[in-house]
């Protein structure tokens, strides 16, 4: 509890994780960074292949582990690398966050957006509102309690 | 003591026509035990055997998980269910587990099965607005069924092949499948109206408003707390998994080698509940068998029933109806290829 008192909602730094589609939001990522945008540096990263490799479980896994949001970037609807693959992820997230909602969390610390590659300054403003999002909502109350 | 015969006999003389007939080799359905009280699950291959089929209020373990685990897949076999039954059948057919082609599902209408809390001496039979112990009748009281059943709004099975009335004697096919059945049983299909279901409808949608209405009433905090302190009493025995039909993976992810959750963990990370959810609920039946295994006394079906409800009607997808209807997370449909957005509700 001491660590959760001195976190209060003002001083909070929040842990993100993100899930990056290689193709596009990984890349749009990597411009963001050559490009020297600046962003929030709260996000840590995994870069899957397609939005669609972000299995429900790996969302429920990160905040039942103590991570405070989890960010789902995919490419725009008909972009996808693979076809139809980020149309699978939008119905997933859409099932998490409805989970998220009957169990007493709040949906809105799963996101999920569409960056390409060329949208360097939409992924750093995207962290940078995800991560404000999440510092008005305080700590995840699973890490809290653990 | 004989047991009174409910809907003329008509489920067991069915069963032992297309056994006699050869249109099934075996039956899978719920048996009266050889002590006379005890139901048990059974595949029936000889006609006589057929006469120990029960159409008693109880229903231990799914007819559909044990189909699929132990039904031989080369052989024609029959199934007596109830309509979770025949809904999660359909389930798992959908999923490719069970070839529909080999099942011959003969429905029986079903208003609730007994709560195993409720203590019951005597073979119980549930209807809509009555129950009776051993052929004498009882009022009609909630706390005697299974709280998942009071929510239930499929009391007729037609999604099987043939439905068979308990109370009255009357016989519906619904596929081709259920007319050859009813041929080889030499019964003709009742005529008359559908049946009224509206106040089975809204009894369930009372019951449905109660129990997730609760629910959503709660603050989140006291809802994220009223599940944690649930989850809590979990002694992770795998019951609910060990019973659920549509949780049907031979190498589960919950097994600690596959180090989601820890293996030796008292009570386990809450993420062992929200996977099984994540998994299930999409699909669910509302067979409630989860929460009559819970040693614990989670209300889990609650839970399950809840985000079901809530992705049925943003999918657009009723579990168990349908066999060409892919499950709603594995599928996409062309409307939502034109959307742009990334939300779909």
């Amino acid at each position: 509890m001491m660590r959760a008192e001195r976190e209060t909602k003002a001083g909070f730094e929040p842990k993100i994780l993100g899930f990056l589609c290689n193709w596009c939001s990984y890349a749009g990522a990597d411009l963001a960074g050559v490009s020297r945008i600046q962003y929030a540096p709260n996000v840590r990263v995994i870069r899957t292949m397609c939005s669609a490799r972000v299995n429900p479980i790996f969302i429920l896994k990160a905040l039942t582990s103590g991570i405070d949001g989890v960010l789902v970037l995919g490419c725009h609807p008909g972009e996808c690398h693979y076809m139809k693959g980020n149309y699978y992820t939008r119905r997933r997230v859409t099932a998490v966050k409805h989970l998220l909602k009957n169990i007493g969390l709040e949906p809105e610390r799963v996101r999920l957006e569409w960056v390409s590659a060329s949208e360097g300054k939409r992924f750093a403003d995207t962290v940078d509102e995800f991560t404000k999002t999440i510092k008005g909502l305080g700590p995840n109350p699973l890490r809290v309690t653990k | 003591m004989k047991e009174k015969v409910y809907g003329g006999g008509l489920v067991q003389s069915i069963a032992a026509a297309i056994l006699k007939a050869g249109l099934v080799d075996e039956v899978l359905a719920f048996v009266t035990g050889l002590d006379g009280r005890d139901i048990i699950p059974a595949f029936i291959t000889s006609e006589d055997e057929a006469q120990r089929i029960t159409t008693a209020s109880y229903n231990p373990c799914s007819l559909a998980k044990l189909l699929h685990k132990y039904g031989d897949q080369h052989k024609k076999i029959g199934v007596v269910v109830r309509s979770c039954d025949a809904r999660a059948i359909i389930e798992l057919a959908k999923r490719h587990q069970i070839n529909l082609d080999n099942i011959y599902m003969i429905g029986r209408e079903c208003y609730g099965v007994a709560n195993i809390n409720e203590d019951v001496s005597g073979a119980l039979h549930i209807f809509f607005d009555r129950i009776e112990v051993d052929g004498k009748e009882q009022k009609w009281e909630e706390k005697m069924l299974r709280p998942n059943c009071l929510r239930c709004e499929y009391p007729i099975p037609t999604m099987a092949d043939v439905s068979v009335s308990i109370d009255n004697n009357s016989v519906k096919a619904f596929t081709e499948k259920g007319k050859q059945i009813l041929a080889a049983a030499n019964i003709a299909e009742s005529e008359g109206a559908t049946d009224d279901l509206t106040a089975v409808k809204e009894r369930a949608s009372k019951y449905q408003e109660r129990d997730f209405g609760e629910l959503t009433k709660m603050e989140p905090e006291e809802r994220l707390n009223y599940w944690l302190s649930q989850f809590d009493k979990c002694i992770k025995c795998y019951g609910c998994r060990d019973a659920c039909p549509i949780c049907y993976c031979k190498d589960c992810t919950l097994e600690p080698e596959h180090m989601l959750v820890k293996g030796a963990q008292l009570p386990p990370e809450k993420v062992f509940h929200l996977t099984r959810l994540i998994h299930v609920a999409p699909g669910c039946v509302n067979c409630g068998q989860c929460e009559a295994a819970c040693p614990a006394g989670i209300p889990i079906s609650k839970l399950y029933h809840q985000l079901y409800k809530e992705l049925s009607s943003i999918f657009r997808y009723e579990s168990g109806f349908d066999v060409n209807v892919p499950p709603p997370l594995d599928t996409i449909t062309d409307e939502e290829l034109t959307l742009g957005g990334v939300t779909i509700d």
